[in-house]
């Protein structure tokens, strides 16, 4: 492989080799620029004006700062060996992603109201509450697609659900990016939050969590099949969301003194990105179930044909485990050190820590089934099922019928 | 005499195997759920209320009311340290052991049942070894000679079994470093009103509630809360100074969020509250006379009434009132209802019930409606009902003008409207020798309806609040945690562990160079420990490979 192919990928693609990794490093260098003003910024870290302070002088010369280090950095890691990039290629296109859902939100902003007509009291003018109607529509769509697909195997209907889904998530990721912008609209930039705060905003974070991870899985392993599962359980999310805005809990509202951390921005989520994995893990065992009966009934259906075979289901599955499992294992270690700095302990085994630590031995079981005692299939497709039920249990369970000091998740 | 190979190891192993694990992790799982469906640490009373003497009491039996520091807990955590160690001391020797020894050969019944394999023949040997090595280039490479075939086996990702050993041990550093926390640590609370200081944390231990003496005390020089304009706090801060002995050590601001690090305790900010304002009322007697009393009292205290027996117990006091006076489903509108004050009234053939006396009338469109307050027959807050008093008690000449009227009424049967109205004008010229007041449609209403509100009120009196000085209280929480970092470091391990054993896999490749009239075939056989959908990618895309470097070698 000579040195021009090495820089510019083996197919001079953007997405793979040098290039790709280049720009992982020098994204990876912004991002800890963004730390670094948080933490050892001029003036503290104060949650209503951390967005602002990000395009201040100061912010622009921490970002510039990290994405000269990063980009420097990235040369230094040897070029010669290819492997070095695989990290970068995973990683890099949905850093890219978060690019343009950010350059969405900023033609979003074009079409915000004047201020007059932004309230606290009336936010029903904000153009994010329009585009994530839009995203619960194209989710809709996408999840009908996909069933769709399971009987009319045309690619075209496939490939229509891939893409409504994509859109979802850029609408989902670049409202909630708009969101938080909006936040520093109302009442004078002094509830300005980032848009982590309330079940709604929450669950449109998971929606496009859910997609991304599964997304990901199906262009790496063409298994559209899979997304008959994972979309009807966002579906089933989108009309949850769709219930919250009717009873008035899609507002932005003023965060309570305890959120009022950078914590909360890493917290909420990581535990979102388990949550998420744990859901398409729930899929995969779902559509493992399903085909495992069908194949039992009537080992001649068509429908075979779209799902994808039960070694690779029981794969699937592990590998949203593999992806969920340390993702919810650090949000908690984190959540931890957060409860340490705010409520004085690191475990106060309030609900919902008890309900984190549940999730995570029913998780860790799995684990110790699949290796310790190699099961595979039913048992553990089943298991990956009801591990999702509990999961679902400890997001919103736990805020709806248990009190505690999560109470912020609470409706009101 | 008993030999430790004899009698403990079996049962070490027995306490370190899967199904003592899983056990013990659904016992904690399930107790878990107990702890978080029942509320723990509230009130003994509550309990009782909420399920009867036979429960509560099987209930407080099992310490199910503190339930994470019973005996029985704490003893199923420590049986889990048990079984992680034992389950240690049992698989990490035969981890490191098969971490070193790598065996160079594939006997050709193994080969037979491995999934991943295929035959390439080359030319010269020397080159298919080579362009094989480079074809792998991170991988660790062991050359073996059996019974004169050259073997070589290639390793990557072989330390993965460090995933496993670092997960295990990371969680016995947890809870090892949580059982100092219990031990070695405390955490309790502490309220200080501004200006007093205080030495003594309590917290709640089973039933009870238990104190201990801090080296220090700490002062609060002041409090303040910041409000958003919905009434929801935005921030409260404490000024605290530390003493010791009378001398002052340091002094610092806290935030939630923020706290302050004195000698090995932490100082947290968590609550808020009033911390003893002192508080003035009117009490507007409703004997006739239209006597005005003032009562100066403070929260947290009772106030006796010297002219009848009826007492006030002051609760709380609060200097806003942010109501959302929007119906249901409408754009908010926020109102400031200004301050109130809470008391439980109590006296002789008088249910007690809580009110919220207000200080300032309600308004609404700026039409003065009255002073109002608030009662509560069950004495929850959430109960509260509005009673509007028909008077602005804010304004005393109000009052007058209502007694004045009231004692020039007609007491006969039969006065018309026209002598009623003769009494209010009469009233007025009285208490408004000046000219008639602004707004006297909307006064003439307020008289009336406190006509027809006043005399109903069971009490002798109409307690409104005048005036008040505030005081705070902060409410802080303190804790020392000798095991915190100890938990951080098992966390750190914990993270680094499960990063391996997910994302590192072992994968091994055999190959028998067997060489044969002057050709070298290579039987090469792959196996991996994970991620099997990756490794068939890559041992087919190895195959090509090693074609394609062996050509490109050549030419």
């Amino acid at each position: 492989m000579n040195a021009a192919t090495t820089f510019f990928g083996s197919e001079g693609s953007f997405f793979e080799g040098r290039l790709a990794h280049t720009r992982f490093w020098t994204y990876l260098g912004i991002i800890a620029g963004m730390t670094g003003l948080a933490l050892f910024g001029e003036g503290g870290y104060v949650e209503d004006n951390y967005l602002f302070e990000l395009f201040s002088k100061q912010g622009a010369t921490w970002l510039a700062g990290g994405a000269v280090l990063g980009f420097a950095l990235s040369f230094i890691k040897s070029a010669s060996k290819f492997r070095a990039f695989r990290t970068a290629e995973m990683f890099v296109p949905w850093l890219d992603g978060a690019v343009v859902m950010l350059a969405l939100m900023g033609i979003y902003t074009l079409f915000e109201p004047t201020s007059a007509m932004i309230t606290y009291e009336d936010q029903s003018n904000l153009v994010s509450g329009r585009i994530v109607m839009a995203m619960n529509v194209l989710l809709l769509f996408s999840a009908i697609c996909y069933i769709a697909h399971l009987f009319a195997p045309a690619s075209f209907i496939g490939q229509l659900a891939t893409f409504t889904a994509w859109a979802g998530v850029y609408a989902g990721g670049s409202a909630l990016l708009l969101r938080w912008y909006e936040s520093y609209l109302l009442m004078g930039g002094d509830i300005g939050h980032a848009p982590v705060s309330n079940l709604y905003e929450v669950f449109i974070l998971l929606f496009c969590v859910i997609c991304v991870i599964y997304l990901t899985l199906e262009s790496r392993h063409q298994v559209r099949g899979l997304g008959a599962f994972v979309l009807p359980i966002v579906a089933a999310g989108v009309f949850f969301s769709i219930w919250l805005e009717s009873i008035g809990q899609a507002d932005i509202k003023p965060l309570v003194p305890a959120l009022q951390s950078y914590w909360m921005k890493i917290h909420v989520p990581l535990n979102f990105v388990g949550y998420g994995a744990f859901a398409v893990a729930c899929a995969a065992g779902a559509a493992w179930l399903l085909r495992n009966r069908i194949e039992q009934r009537n080992p001649n259906s068509a429908m075979l044909a779209v799902f994808p075979s039960l070694k690779m289901l029981d794969q699937l599955s592990y590998k949203a485990v593999a992806i969920g499992f340390p993702a919810f294992t650090l949000a908690t270690i984190l959540g931890a050190a957060w409860a340490a700095e705010a409520w004085g302990g690191y475990w106060s085994w309030d609900p919902k820590e008890t309900w984190a630590l549940i999730v995570w031995l029913v998780y860790g079981a799995y684990l110790h089934a699949r290796f310790s005692h190699g099961l595979h299939g039913k048992t553990l497709a089943w298991w990956a099922v009801i591990g999702f039920l509990v999961t679902i249990f400890c997001f919103i369970g736990v805020n709806m019928y248990l009190s505690g000091l999560h109470s912020y998740g609470q409706l009101t | 005499m008993f030999s430790f190979n004899q009698t403990l190891k079996p049962l070490l192993t027995r306490f370190g195997s899967m199904p003592v694990a899983i056990l013990l992790l659904v016992l904690l799982a399930v107790a878990s759920v107990i702890g978080t469906v029942l509320k723990q640490n509230q009130d003994q009373a509550d309990y009782l209320h909420q399920f009867g003497p036979v429960w509560y009491w099987t209930f407080r039996a099992l310490g199910l009311f503190d339930m994470y520091h019973t005996w029985w807990f704490l003893t199923i955590l420590g049986l889990l340290m048990a079984s992680l160690g034992a389950c240690l001391y049992r698989n990490v020797p035969r981890f490191l052991q098969e971490m070193r020894n790598r065996k160079g050969t594939l006997s050709d019944n193994a080969r037979k049942h491995m999934e991943y394999k295929f035959d390439v023949t080359f030319d010269d040997k020397d080159k298919a070894v080579a362009t094989v090595k480079s074809s792998l280039p991170d991988w660790k490479w062991l050359e073996t000679e059996s019974a004169g075939t050259l073997w070589l086996r290639g390793d990557k990702g072989r330390f993965h079994k460090w995933g496993y050993i670092s997960v295990h041990t990371a969680m016995l550093v947890i809870l090892v470093g949580g059982w100092m926390s219990v031990q070695f640590g405390f955490r309790g609370n502490m309220a200080v009103p501004e200006g007093a200081s205080e030495n003594e944390i309590s917290y709640l231990r089973g039933t009870g509630v238990e104190y201990l003496k801090m080296p220090f005390e700490v002062r609060c020089d002041e409090f303040s809360i910041n409000f958003f304009s919905t009434g929801a706090p935005s921030e409260f801060r404490s000024k605290l100074t530390i003493l010791e002995d009378g001398k002052e050590m340091m002094s610092s601001d806290i935030i939630v969020n923020e706290p302050l690090y004195y000698k090995g305790v932490r100082i947290y900010q968590a609550s808020f509250g009033d911390g003893g304002s002192d508080i003035k009322m009117n009490l507007f007697r409703l004997n006739g006379e239209g006597t005005v009393d003032v009562a100066n009292t403070k929260v947290y205290t009772k106030f006796e009434d010297p002219y009848s027996d009826v007492s006030m117990e002051i609760r709380d006091f609060r200097p806003y009132n942010i109501e959302n006076m929007a119906a249901a489903g409408k754009p908010k509108k926020f109102k400031d209802m200004g301050p109130s004050v809470d008391f439980v009234i109590r006296g002789k053939g008088l249910k007690p019930v809580l009110v919220r006396s207000f200080m300032e009338p309600f308004y609404l469109e700026d039409n003065n409606q009255g002073s109002m307050i608030m009662i509560s027959k069950t004495g929850d807050a959430r109960d509260f009902e509005t009673y509007m008093l028909g008077l602005d008690f804010s304004n005393k000449k109000e009052w007058a003008l209502f007694q004045s009227f009231l004692n020039r009424l007609p007491r006969t049967e039969g006065a018309t409207q026209q002598d009623n109205l003769a009494a209010f004008r009469a009233a007025l010229d009285e208490v408004y020798p000046d000219g008639r007041p602004d707004d006297l449609p909307m006064l003439g209403n307020r008289v009336i309806q406190s006509m027809q509100v006043l005399p109903d009120m069971p009490w002798p009196f109409v307690p409104i609040l005048d005036s008040f000085d505030q005081t705070y209280y902060t409410g802080l929480q303190l804790a020392k945690d000798p095991g915190m970092d100890v938990v951080w470091i098992g966390s750190a391990i914990l993270v680094f562990g499960l990063c391996i054993m997910f994302y590192v896999a072992h994968r091994k490749v055999w190959i028998k160079v067997v060489e044969d009239e002057g050709k070298v075939t290579l039987q090469v056989t792959g196996l991996s420990n994970r991620n099997p959908v990756a490794f068939e990618q890559e041992f087919e895309d190895l195959k090509e490979q090693i074609n394609t470097a062996y050509k490109q070698g050549a030419s």
